[in-house]
């Protein structure tokens, strides 16, 4: 019970100093000034930071039918979709992908990724943590990562650093609760409890807050230890939240129809447009998830009726507003899945979970765009060249970051545990 | 009009983070020195009489080599509080508190702890407790029924079956999961060759975390990864779960029984060794003792009778440490289930004497619950004094415990009455949906014993205006709200504010209100004409509060 706030916080900080800081910072300020503060914090902030945009493609995309088309396959691998040219010299994806097509030159596709495991639970928890699962310890997802390392030394920002929209994320693991995706489960909704429920207006709440007070206060004075401020710093952080004008970014409300049509009127096209507004507002790290990619029956239907359209919507219009805003010189985008699907098309008109030869997308934050990144043979089977694996993919995203590549933590448990190891960045992206 | 930049909601709350303020240290270690000072109340100096129990002379004896010094003894309330927490899972509701509070009769706080030992809702707590630590919280596959394992366990803490029969029920268990619950377990970590089965087995009855043996020798004890194997092999005649169909009264076939089959077997576990050498073995307990490699040996009987053998003193620790870490908010060995030469116990002869004594007792759970509930050690309260306040191991003073989420439910539901005011009696499905809720604003380690409120911002948004707690706190007619309000209303005129203030603190936090919160209570309820709407808001205020959800 007591353990679970054993949190180690590196450079011999307490997780117990560190959450007093918080503390100490957060009720010094009154809360409108705080407001005030905080914008111009944000748009500074939002300047110089570094961000995150991971796609998330749950339940195992095909590569072959997305990003490493083999139409001449000998062993008639190649399934009915065309390659078509792109925006990147010399580079061809699906032909149901023409939006994206027209970014590639901003974005990367590496062919060559080899992550040795073909179960969803362990290839989603390596490919958001770099680590194979270990009952031992549960390790942080790069999202919790990018929220300890940066979003946390620009403490004056009043939403969450790691947000995850469309499915729960990767969760924090010895980092800590309070990096944990804060998670949108509907974009096209209002995001739940921000509000105070009906007939509890201005006054009331402030009435409750009074109240609140004094029972704190009350319990805080008689030397309780660490949790009873804690909970009251939790407090006043949510406090802020809920009054932050930066939660207008996790209402999509204000955007016109033609921009939510632009990215598609569905949870991923929403989820994406989300995801530019929050990290245009200061988020570090956000997630959007798109399921569905378990394609082991008709698997072509599937992907050019519903998935790959809708993929191509919101992804095309987000990098493509990104890169006229100017935001995606610091904003990484990802594209990835759990593993990819076998070159061999099954009986049922599908593919199987395949983790030997597959690709993924990346982009943006200084990365090198319209590059293709190893190669794998006719029939999609074997790499043949410049072979990546999961490791070398989390260092890639932690130097893009800009986070130390030697950054090393100590679970709860006494354990040593590094953000990266035994890979190496991509240097052909960098 | 141009919307303002504020919700409107807010602009009352202009002042709330100024006006929370830091409090006074000053005024902190003086009401510390205060309270070093005070006398204990009288239940506790009656102890005192009696020669000192042993538990706590040698808690003392660690204090006095370091020369710390014990927080005073709790308030009755505040124990009251706690005992029911830790024993029943939630809190008492306003009888129960006036019950205990009021009364004069000695020895009070050990009757009290008898009388929820025997309450229902202590074996449901425990088999709530436990099926988390066995199963998880959100484990969802067909072939686990957790109903029926919960069932199962709470018959079991019902009837006060000695330990070592339940945990060798639970290692051995076999047939039907709906004809006996304690399958469960064993279903529900069958995936991936038995790694999870032999770790978790280790982990909860014997506090010993082998698994990271399971691909290198552990670096700091003496474990070595064909330990781990070893263990693992007594579980290679476990099949896949096979369903067992049955006809519903339509006549659809309906797959909802599963049942768990065991081999007889001579296969041995194989392993990597780190310079990819194979190693074999054969089934191994950790002390070395091997059973025969025929095939016709009930392997899990056998690893059932090394775990629970009398002279294996592990088993009784871990549990003695699990069982006092849950009372007190940490074990003498912490993390509970981490023991081994790499992480020492606090106090090494206390957790061996309670061990042996448990072993000696016949494994009694509820008489282990007892003599620590009873030591002047658990009886004293969380708040610190300069001098033991960073004093995390010795148990100067009651370490805050926050509610889980099964605890928070049920304390929820006590407190308010909720699901009354909801229209459905139907708590399982109310907690489904709360969990469901709680899901990803709770820690989504399976088991994990530290899942609590941990100070989320979505935890904290669920508290402060999710729907739960919007019932809670209505005052719909027929509500807790509703009713206290009609009994105030039958109360003098001049005491009808403070009889709802008192009864709101009462309700949330198990003590009446300090004059100041008496003031400001009536103040509120003096200066709005809604009351219903300020007891709303009043009784929101109570369960936000770190002291609502904080088990003190």
């Amino acid at each position: 019970m007591g353990g679970s706030d054993r949190l180690i916080v590196p450079s011999g900080m307490s997780r117990r100093h560190f959450m007093g800081h918080l503390a100490t910072s957060a009720m010094a300020l009154p809360a409108i000034q705080f407001a005030g503060a905080l914008q111009t914090n944000a748009q500074q902030a939002a300047r110089n930071q570094k961000h995150c945009i991971v796609l998330w493609m749950s339940g195992g995309p095909s590569h072959l039918d997305l990003w490493d088309l083999k139409p001449d396959s000998p062993k008639g691998n190649g399934g009915p979709f065309k390659p078509i040219a792109t925006s990147a010299q010399g580079v061809q994806i699906s032909e149901h992908l023409p939006t994206v097509a027209k970014q590639m030159k901003h974005l990367s596709i590496i062919r060559s990724l080899d992550s040795k495991e073909g179960n969803h639970d362990r290839g989603t928890y390596m490919m958001h943590t770099g680590w194979a699962p270990n009952p031992t310890v549960v390790h942080a997802g790069f999202g919790s990562v990018c929220s300890y390392e940066l979003g946390s030394k620009l403490d004056k920002f009043d939403l969450p650093h790691c947000i995850s929209i469309n499915s729960p994320g990767q969760s924090a693991g010895f980092l800590g609760m309070g990096h944990s995706p804060f998670m949108v489960q509907n974009p096209t909704a209002p995001v739940a409890n921000l509000r105070p429920p009906a007939g509890v207006d201005a006054d009331r709440m402030g009435r409750r807050f009074e109240m609140l007070k004094l029972v704190e206060n009350n319990f805080a004075s008689q030397r309780r230890g660490q949790a009873a401020i804690d909970h009251r710093s939790v407090y006043d952080k949510t406090f802020r939240m809920m009054s932050s004008r930066h939660t207008k970014s996790l209402s999509l409300d204000s955007e016109t129809d033609a921009v939510k049509e632009r990215y598609g009127k569905n949870s991923f096209g929403a989820g994406c447009l989300m995801a530019r507004k929050l990290v245009e507002t200061g988020v570090t790290y956000v997630e959007v998830s798109l399921g569905g990619w378990d394609t082991h029956q008709n698997a072509f239907e599937t992907l050019s009726e519903r998935l790959m359209p809708e993929l191509d919507k919101g992804m095309g219009a987000l990098v493509e507003d990104l890169a006229a805003s100017g935001m995606l010189e610091n904003t990484m985008v990802v594209w990835m899945g759990e593993f990819g699907r076998t070159p061999r098309i099954n009986q049922d008109g599908g593919r199987d979970h395949w983790s030997r030869s597959w690709s993924m997308v990346m982009g943006g934050g200084g990365l090198k765009g319209g590059q293709v990144i190893g190669s794998t043979d006719a029939d999609g089977v074997d790499v043949t060249d410049r072979p990546v694996g999961v490791m070398d993919v989390i260092a890639t995203m932690t130097k893009t970051m800009g986070i130390n590549l030697a950054t090393e933590y100590t679970t709860p448990r006494g354990r040593p545990m590094k953000v990266v190891d035994g890979g190496a960045p991509i240097k052909e992206l960098i | 009009m141009r919307p303002s930049r504020h919700p409107r909601w807010l602009l009352g709350l202009a002042g709330f983070a100024l006006a929370w303020g830091v409090v006074c240290p000053e005024a902190d270690a003086q009401s510390g020195r205060g309270r070093a000072r005070a006398k204990p109340p009288a239940s506790a100096k009656a102890k005192e009489a009696g020669p000192e129990d042993e538990i706590d002379r040698m808690i003392r004896e660690a204090w006095d080599e370091s020369k710390i010094k014990p927080s005073r003894v709790a308030p009755d309330s505040e124990f009251m509080r706690r005992a029911y927490l830790d024993l029943l899972g939630r809190i008492p509701n306003i009888r129960e508190a006036t019950a205990f509070l009021e009364s004069k009769e000695p020895a009070k706080r050990a009757k009290l702890v008898d009388y929820l030992l025997e309450h229902p809702d202590y074996a449901q707590n425990f088999a709530n407790q436990w099926s988390v630590l066995l199963i998880g919280r959100n484990r969802q596959e067909r072939t686990v029924d957790r109903v029926a394992l919960k069932t199962w366990l709470r018959r079991q803490f019902a009837e006060n079956k000695p330990w070592n029969e339940v945990a060798r029920e639970l290692i051995v268990a076999k047939g039907s999961n709906k004809q006996n619950g304690a399958v469960n377990f064993t279903l529900a970590h069958l995936e991936f060759e038995k790694v999870p089965l032999t770790s978790i087995t280790t982990r909860v009855f014997l506090g010993q975390q082998i698994q990271c043996t399971q691909c290198h020798d552990h670096p700091s004890n003496d474990w070595k990864q064909a330990d781990f194997w070893g263990i693992n092999a007594f579980f290679k005649g476990l099949k896949p779960p096979k369903p067992i169909p049955r006809t519903d009264e339509n006549g659809a076939t309906v797959e909802d029984e599963y049942e768990l089959i065991e081999e007889r077997t001579d296969a041995y576990s194989t392993f990597e060794r780190r310079n990819a050498e194979i190693r074999i073995v054969f089934p191994t307990f950790l002390d070395g003792k091997k059973i025969s490699q025929d095939a016709d040996v009930d392997r899990r009987e056998s690893l059932g009778n090394f775990i629970t053998d009398k002279s294996n003193r592990d088993f009784s620790k871990a549990f003695v440490n699990r069982i006092w870490g849950h009372l007190m908010g940490r074990g003498f060995v912490h993390p509970l289930d981490d023991f081994g030469p790499h992480n020492p116990p606090s106090h090494p002869e206390l957790l061996d004497k309670l061990g042996d004594e448990f072993i000696a007792g016949g494994y009694d759970i509820k008489a282990l619950i007892r003599r620590i509930a009873s030591t002047q050690t658990y009886n004293l309260t969380s708040a610190t004094i300069p001098n033991n306040e960073k004093d995390e191991t010795l148990f100067s003073h009651m370490t805050l415990k926050p509610m889980n989420p099964e605890q928070l439910f049920d304390s929820l539901l006590m407190a308010t009455s909720a699901q009354k005011a909801g229209g459905t009696g139907d708590n399982d499905r109310l907690r489904a949906d709360w969990y469901r809720q709680f899901e990803f604003a709770f820690s989504t380690d399976e088991g994990d014993e530290g899942s609590s409120f941990q100070g989320t911002i979505p935890q904290a948004l669920m508290m402060m205006n999710g729907d739960l707690m919007a019932k809670a706190v209505g005052g719909k007619s027929g509500s807790f709200l509703g009713d206290l309000k009609e009994r105030a209303a039958l109360q003098n005129e001049a005491s009808a504010d403070a009889y709802i203030v008192n009864q709101l603190y009462l309700a949330a936090l198990g003590r009446t209100p300090t004059p100041k919160e008496m003031s400001m209570g009536r103040g509120f309820l003096g200066n709005f004409p809604d009351t219903i709407a300020v007891m709303e808001d009043m009784f929101w205020a109570l369960l936000n509060s770190n002291e609502f959800i904080l088990n003190r």
